[in-house]
This record gives structure tokens, C-alpha cells and sequence, in this order.
């Protein structure tokens, strides 16, 4: 029984944009105690450039083609888990630029928010890369912990702390649901790595370790029947945090439900691939159905969420390589469009203090810019061309349609049909109904630029979408000849070390 | 005289389901949190079991990662639950009912 660990400085230079962050929070959370004059807007801004530098790093390290594993195993960088530390990294640089006003609502703590949410940004690009059972399960518990006391920040108000509740007594049940899961897999197996693990027999055991897995992952990205905490914990927590947890860990979470059913299930597709068609029926009719009697936006968008969490399980249940390619560019999409209508619901709340959707009655006639964002994120939602929704929904129907998943297909295409309802009635209120208060709107710079960003990212990618797909498909080229046994990327580093 | 493994495997798995029906049956948090604690715990078990019977490292070394993370889950948990009792004076399931559709 011996373990060895051997790690030289050359290798660590695959961790280095975790570790920029690594430092960057910490320096944060300094500066935050040591300058308490400092405006706490400005640690918004010292987040962002952080961000920024990793984000640099990171599309340096995917033009180069860095890749490799590191930690015996624990750890891979490729160009998947590059693909997913971008978009969360992105998304998370939204979401601060989106926060800056919204934090001035709190009373204490203003400037620990920045560091819990650089925290659970950190969490969730380690969760892009796991390989084993091990570090799964970490990322997965490093990042929820951050939300845990983010969701429930706002503390004089009672659904903000309701709301931390209830998601955390659902968040450590699913990691219960997890330990046991993955106890149960490495009793059969004797392994931890997903690769390792595929050459195994199948035994009923492992069968069960397996399901517990995938109904603790389910509960992060709020598939049906897991769905129960998106809800009331989108509804009650601040709006910037809603917006991350609709997309940050949900994106992160595909990327280890994508290695764990290709690479360590790939010989069971038979039998995943029903469960994952099951699952994105039921996310998809559930979400879309109990949308439409919503009132308030943030549980409309929580439902349309588990929705669209259907939608990204089509291309899931498809288990091809282009299936995979169909989720990397649906969740793409799905940052701009859905970090952006968040943005829209956290500038209106900023001003009038409501999330309910029929104050957003005659909203074109107090802030066009607003109503005419609101219009194109909640259409890109729904999947009209020729916006970003469009293509990402086209594609993953057409890797599905490839797999003669016909059904599946059809009830996808019924949804879409229900979904435009709920969409629409919004559109409605805003462009048709009267204002009861007809004082205009001015939003400010900062939720200016995020909703510009949100509005370029979905035209862009609607329009001329061909940059962004192949960038996807290159993504997955790992998972090409698709076979039982797909083995990790060898160690290619261009820094002769 | 030897343990078996079987032994081992029947204690975490009724652990576990005491655990489980604990969550999804009992109503006050705080004994909520205590069954999540016993999942953990049977997981722990299992692992540790396995580990010796298989002549693996790997096992232990997880079950010592999930004791350092349920003690994580306890603190921020707790935190929340002093939080929530501060503005309702109860720790009820039931009484968490601000938020529904």
C-alpha cells in the first residue's frame, strides 16, 4: 500500500490560471481589510482585471495547445475543461460588472461578497477538470460552499436566508448521495480514475453507485426529478448570485457528466442513454409547463432554466462526439442570452425594487434599451433565429436526429412551442400593456456594458456562429473515435520541461 | 477472528438509510443536518472497508477528504441555521414557507 506524488514546477504550469486566481482572491480579501476606506466598487473593478488576466491565460494556453494531467491523474487540462474554464470565467466577469450596484443593497460584508464569488469561480474551473472520483467530488463541494453563504447574503431578508436554507440542506444531501455513490463505486472497482474504472465488469452494485452519482450531479444542474430547490432558491437569493447559479456550476457540472458517460460509461450506452431521454422529457415539459403560471420573473427564468437544463440533456442522450460538440456551444448561447436577461431583471430591480413581472407593464415606454434587451435575450431563450438560441438548439435537435432519437425530438420541438408562450407574455407586458408608473428608467454604465456584452455575445454567435462551433468541435476532438476505452490526452507542454 | 467484508458493507448500508429517511422524514434542521452527517459517515465506512480489503490507498484517502469536507458543511451550515433562527425563532421544516409558487 504505498502512494506516491510527484510534482515538478513544469507541470504546475498547467495549473497556473488556478493559481492566479488562487492569489488574486486572496490579494482581494487583503485589500479589503487592509484600505477600509477604499470604495467596495472598486474591489468590483480589481475582481474583473483579475478575471481578465486569467482569461488571458487561459485562451493563451488553448491557441498553444497545452494539455496534460497532473496529480497522478487527478487533474486534466484539455481542451474541454479550457473550453468550460472560459465560459465560467466569462460568466463570472458578467456577473461581477452585474453585481457592482446590486452590492450596495447590503448593509455588511460587501467587499467578502467579491471574494466568495471569485471563491466559487475558482471551484467551478477546478470542476472543469477532474478525472477521477476524488476530485469530483472536491470541486463539486469546493464550489457549491461559496454559494451556500452567498444565496443567503442578503440577511435581514427572510427569503434570502429561506432560500440559503433550503439549498443547502439539498446541496449536502445530494453530496451524502455522492459519498455513498462514489463508496460504492470504488468498493466494485477498486479504481477511482473514469478511465480506469470503464474496464471493469458491470455488476449491480456499481450499477447503483452510478445512479446516486448521476442523481447528485442531477441536483446541481436541476435536471427533474432534482429539481425541487431551483425554485424558491433562484427566487429568494440576490439576483446577480441567481444569475450565476443558473449558469456557472450548471456548465461546469456538464463538464464531469460529459467524462463520466463518455469515458467511464462509454460501454453502457445503451441503457444512460434512456435514463438521459427520460430526464430531458421530464426537465424540459416540467419546466416549461410550471413556467407559464409564474408571476414572478426570477422563478419564470428558474423554470425556463430547468427547461433549457432538458434541452442541454438532448445532446447528452445523443452520445456522440457531435451530440458533445451540440452541448459545448448550447451552454455558450446559453451564458449570453441568460446572464442577460438576468442583467435586465438586475437593472430594473435596481431601480424599482421589484422582480414581479407585472411591474414590468409598459417597461418600452420607460427604458426602450431595456424592453428591446429584455426582447432579444428572452427570443434567443426561446430559439428564434437568427439569434444565438437558434443555432444552439438546431444543433443539438440535428445531433439527435442522427441518433434517430425521434421522440425525444418531438416532445423538444412541443416545448419550444410552449416556451415561445411564456416568452411572449412578457414581451407583451412590456411592449403592449400601459405603465403604471411612467417615470423613465436610466440604467446605469456598468449593467450598460453587461447588457451590451450580452447582446453582442447573441448576435454574434446567431449570425455568424461558424468560429465558435468549430472552436467547439476542436474542443471535443478527444472524444472523436469514441470507443469503450478513450484515454486521456498525453502530456504535451511547450515549455521544454 | 477476522471481520468479514460483508459485515462492514450491511453496517454503511443500514447508515446510510437511516440517514436517508432522517433527511426526508424528520423536521427540524438541526436533525437534518445530523442524518446528512450520518451519509457522510456510512460512505466513510464503506470506503475505509474497502480500502483495506482491496489493498488500496485511494479509499482512505477519500474518506479522509469527505471528514474535512463534512466538517466544512457543518460550519457553513450551522451558520445559516443561526441566521434563519434569528429572524424566525424556529428551526421547523415546515415553517420555511416564504418562498413557493
Amino acid at each position: 500500500m504505498t502512494f506516491s506524488l510527484n510534482v515538478t514546477g513544469s507541470d504546475l504550469i498547467l495549473m497556473l490560471p488556478e493559481i492566479i486566481l488562487t492569489l488574486w482572491l486572496c490579494g482581494i480579501l487583503i485589500v479589503d481589510f487592509a484600505m477600509p476606506k477604499l470604495p467596495k466598487e472598486q474591489l468590483a473593478y480589481l475582481s474583473v482585471c483579475g478575471l481578465a488576466i486569467v482569461l488571458a491565460n487561459l485562451v493563451w494556453f488553448d491557441l498553444e495547445g497545452v494539455s496534460g494531467a497532473l496529480f497522478a491523474n487527478m487533474f486534466v487540462l484539455d481542451r474541454m475543461a479550457l473550453f468550460f474554464k472560459i465560459l465560467i470565467v466569462g460568466a463570472t466577469m458578467l456577473v461581477l460588472l452585474a453585481s457592482r450596484d446590486y452590492v450596495q443593497r447590503f448593509r455588511f460584508f460587501k467587499g467578502e461578497y467579491y471574494f466568495l464569488v471569485l471563491m466559487s469561480a475558482l471551484g467551478m474551473m477546478l470542476m472543469a477538470s477532474p478525472n477521477d472520483l476524488l476530485s469530483m467530488f472536491i470541486t463539486l463541494e469546493f464550489s457549491t460552499f461559496g454559494f451556500y453563504v452567498l444565496v443567503a447574503y442578503l440577511r435581514e431578508d427572510a427569503a434570502s436566508n429561506e432560500a440559503g436554507l433550503k439549498f443547502f440542506i439539498l446541496g449536502v444531501f445530494a453530496a451524502g448521495l455522492l459519498t455513498y455513490g462514489i463508496s460504492l463505486v470504488y468498493g466494485e472497482t477498486g479504481k477511482i480514475v473514469f478511465s480506469e474504472i470503464a474496464a471493469t465488469a458491470w455488476t449491480p452494485g456499481l450499477t447503483i453507485g452510478f445512479l446516486l452519482i448521476f442523481a447528485s450531479l442531477g441536483f446541481k444542474i436541476g435536471a427533474v426529478p432534482f429539481h425541487s430547490w431551483i425554485p424558491d432558491t433562484y427566487h429568494g437569493a440576490p439576483t446577480p448570485i441567481t444569475a450565476f447559479l443558473s449558469i456557472a456550476p450548471k456548465a461546469a457540472t456538464f463538464a464531469i457528466l460529459v467524462r463520466l458517460f463518455f469515458v467511464s460509461l462509454a460501454a453502457l450506452k445503451p441503457a444512460w442513454v434512456l435514463l438521459l431521454v427520460g430526464v430531458s422529457i421530464l426537465s424540459m415539459t416540467y419546466g416549461n409547463i410550471v413556467a407559464i403560471a409564474q408571476k414572478n420573473i426570477k422563478r419564470l427564468l428558474a423554470y425556463s432554466g430547468i427547461a433549457q437544463i432538458g434541452n442541454v440533456l438532448i445532446g447528452l442522450a445523443a452520445g456522440t462526439k457531435m451530440g458533445e460538440d451540440a452541448i459545448l456551444f448550447y451552454l455558450l448561447t446559453y451564458v449570453f442570452a441568460n446572464v442577460g436577461a438576468f442583467a435586465v431583471v438586475i437593472a430594473v430591480s435596481n431601480l424599482i425594487r421589484s422582480d414581479e413581472i407585472e411591474d414590468y407593464s409598459g417597461l418600452n415606454r420607460r427604458s426602450p434599451f431595456l424592453a428591446f434587451a429584455m426582447l432579444v435575450f428572452l427570443l434567443s431563450l426561446a430559439g428564434v433565429p437568427p439569434l444565438a438560441g437558434f443555432i444552439g438548439k438546431l444543433y443539438i435537435f440535428l445531433a439527435a436526429i442522427k441518433e434517430e432519437l425521434y421522440t425525444l425530438i418531438m416532445v423538444g420541438l412541443v416545448n419550444i412551442v410552449i416556451s415561445m408562450y411564456y416568452y411572449l407574455i412578457i414581451v407583451k407586458k412590456m411592449y403592449i400593456n400601459e405603465p403604471i408608473d411612467r417615470s423613465p428608467l436610466t440604467v446605469s454604465p456598468s449593467m450598460q456594458a453587461v447588457i451590451y456584452v450580452g447582446l453582442a455575445g447573441t448576435l454574434v454567435l446567431g449570425i455568424y456562429p461558424k468560429p465558435f462551433i468549430e472552436w467547439a468541435v476542436a474542443a471535443t476532438l478527444m472524444f472523436s473515435n469514441f470507443a469503450p476505452a478513450a484515454a486521456v490526452a498525453p502530456v504535451v507542454l511547450p515549455f521544454g520541461g | 477472528m477476522a471481520v468479514p467484508l460483508s459485515a462492514y458493507i450491511v453496517v454503511s448500508a443500514v447508515l446510510f438509510t437511516t440517514g436517508l429517511i432522517g433527511v426526508l422524514i424528520r423536521r427540524n434542521f438541526i436533525i437534518v443536518l445530523m442524518s446528512v452527517e450520518i451519509m457522510l459517515n456510512a460512505a466513510n465506512i464503506n470506503l475505509v472497508a474497502f480500502s483495506h480489503y482491496l489493498e488500496s490507498m485511494a479509499g482512505q484517502i477519500i474518506a479522509l477528504f469527505i471528514i474535512a469536507i463534512a466538517a466544512g458543511e457543518a460550519a457553513v451550515g450551522l451558520a445559516i441555521i443561526i441566521v434563519v433562527f434569528r429572524g424566525k425563532i424556529s428551526t421547523n421544516v415546515d415553517e420555511m414557507n416564504l418562498l413557493k409558487w
